[in-house]
């Protein structure tokens, strides 16, 4: 296993702008719990979800006012669809995933191309986990989708919409074990192994 | 107790030596519901942290718009200690207590990423027997590193302070109830800043230099106890995998 690299830890020796580090002085540090790859990339073990224009989030409506509907993302503040925007009349409790057009520094998430999701359960998984959830082009959650035959779709936001005729607990026992496991290298087999047994 | 009789051949109450720590344990991830938690037992005491945030702040108009509140609830349970301290609920203590640690962790944690919301760090004391403040902002420190929320460095606390005319490390209750001087201090790891200082009694100015001292030594340790249960939850999830493979 790689060493772990903790919060306040030097990662290198010059300037870098990466995610969940800062630079002080000549040198740059991590400010979360994290490894170092290849690349000498710092990739984050822990982390809060800072939403980017771009990323795709799953989210729950939890309001709905005459300029549109506002969207529970799983962070401090609440997504927004301008009403203006789509034509999707959206009820309070429906589910929905959406791409996010803009992110204020104030935390107003402005949402776009919102697609509405069937009956399901959304849950929370730990959004620093999300890539190796997704794996490389898609590989990871492809495979989970096959081996269990149900329908996921998985958020940037870490919010996981499950749908109506999947096996809940059996996909949340292969999320855990991707929680706990993210950061070993040889998941996509483990997980595979987990799904075969 | 006579003062005397707190050092006796060099070795105190405990059997510990002037610079010894009590023995401390520190646990990650202990609460399901919280996004971050740490338990700590350090000597006597007995204590629990949970973190949340960063969320939306309330009340609304308290909220900062260049950076997160970071707010602190210390409280004691009433089966904590006897005396006074062990009442539960808002104190005179426990009001002290959240202020300061909060002001702790202001200085570390990167705020400005998160505008306009809080961070709530809750400790609960379930028995304390000295340093407790020390011990929670030890605690603290690993629920928030535990939580993924980013901060420039990593804080451990330590008491220093003078018993029986000696400069002594992480005073226990008697010590700290029967000495002539207590000194719990905070400090950063990397920067070495010092957070939090506070002073019960009098101590010369050769004697805060020596406690400063010790302290640096304490801090040390107590933060390699930090990192270890920290990286302990990744290590035991590799150990689980080679077992199954």
């Amino acid at each position: 296993m790689r060493k772990i690299i903790l919060p306040g830890e030097k990662i290198a020796d010059r300037k870098v702008i990466m995610e969940k580090t800062f630079v002080e002085g000549d040198s740059t540090f991590a400010s979360v719990m994290g490894m170092i790859n290849d690349e000498g990339r710092f990739i984050p073990l822990e982390g809060v979800y800072r939403p980017q224009p771009g990323d795709t989030v799953v989210g729950l409506v939890i309001g709905s006012r005459h300029a549109g509907f506002e969207v529970d993302l799983n962070l401090p503040s609440t997504g927004f669809i301008s009403a203006r925007d789509t034509r999707i009349r959206l009820n309070v409790g429906e589910m929905l995933m959406a791409r996010i057009r803009e992110a204020s520094e104030g935390g107003d998430i402005d949402l776009t191309e919102v697609r509405r999701l069937p009956k399901g359960n959304i849950i929370a998984f730990p959004s620093a986990k999300v890539p190796r959830l997704i794996g490389k082009k898609s590989s990871m959650i492809n495979m989970i989708k096959e081996q269990t035959n149900s329908d996921i779709l998985v958020g940037n936001n870490g919010y996981v919409w499950m749908g109506e005729n999947t096996d809940v607990p059996r996909v949340m026992n292969i999320l855990e074990r991707i929680t706990q496991r993210a950061h070993l290298s040889g998941l996509t087999d483990d997980i595979a192994k987990a799904l075969s047994s | 107790m006579e003062e005397q009789k707190l050092i006796v051949d060099g070795k105190r109450l405990d059997g510990r030596t002037p610079d010894q720590l009590r023995p401390i344990r520190i646990e990650s991830g202990v609460l399901n519901s919280a996004d971050g938690s740490a338990f700590i037992e350090w000597g006597g005491n007995k204590i629990l942290c949970g973190v949340y945030g960063p969320r939306e702040c309330i009340p609304r108009h308290e909220a900062n718009p260049y950076r997160a509140l970071v707010k602190c609830r210390y409280s004691m349970s009433p089966f904590a200690s006897l005396e006074e301290h062990g009442r539960s609920g808002p104190s005179r203590r426990s009001t002290e207590l959240s202020k300061i640690i909060s002001e702790v962790f202001e200085k570390v944690i990167i705020a400005e990423e998160f505008p306009g919301t809080q961070i709530d760090i809750f400790i609960d004391v379930l028995q304390a027997e000295g340093g407790s403040r020390v011990a929670s902002v030890t605690a603290a420190t690993v629920a928030l590193a535990d939580a993924g929320i980013p901060m420039k460095d990593m804080v451990a606390g330590v008491a220093v302070g003078k018993a029986a005319n000696v400069v002594v490390s992480d005073l226990g209750k008697e010590e700290d109830n029967l000495g002539q001087s207590d000194m719990p201090i905070a400090m950063a790891q990397r920067t070495k800043d010092i957070l939090l200082l506070q002073m019960d009694g009098l101590l010369t100015k050769e004697e805060i230099e020596k406690a400063l001292e010790m302290a640096e030594k304490g801090v040390n340790e107590v933060n390699a106890l930090q990192i270890e249960a920290l990286v302990k939850n990744y290590e035991t999830a590799l150990t689980e995998a080679k077992l199954k493979l």
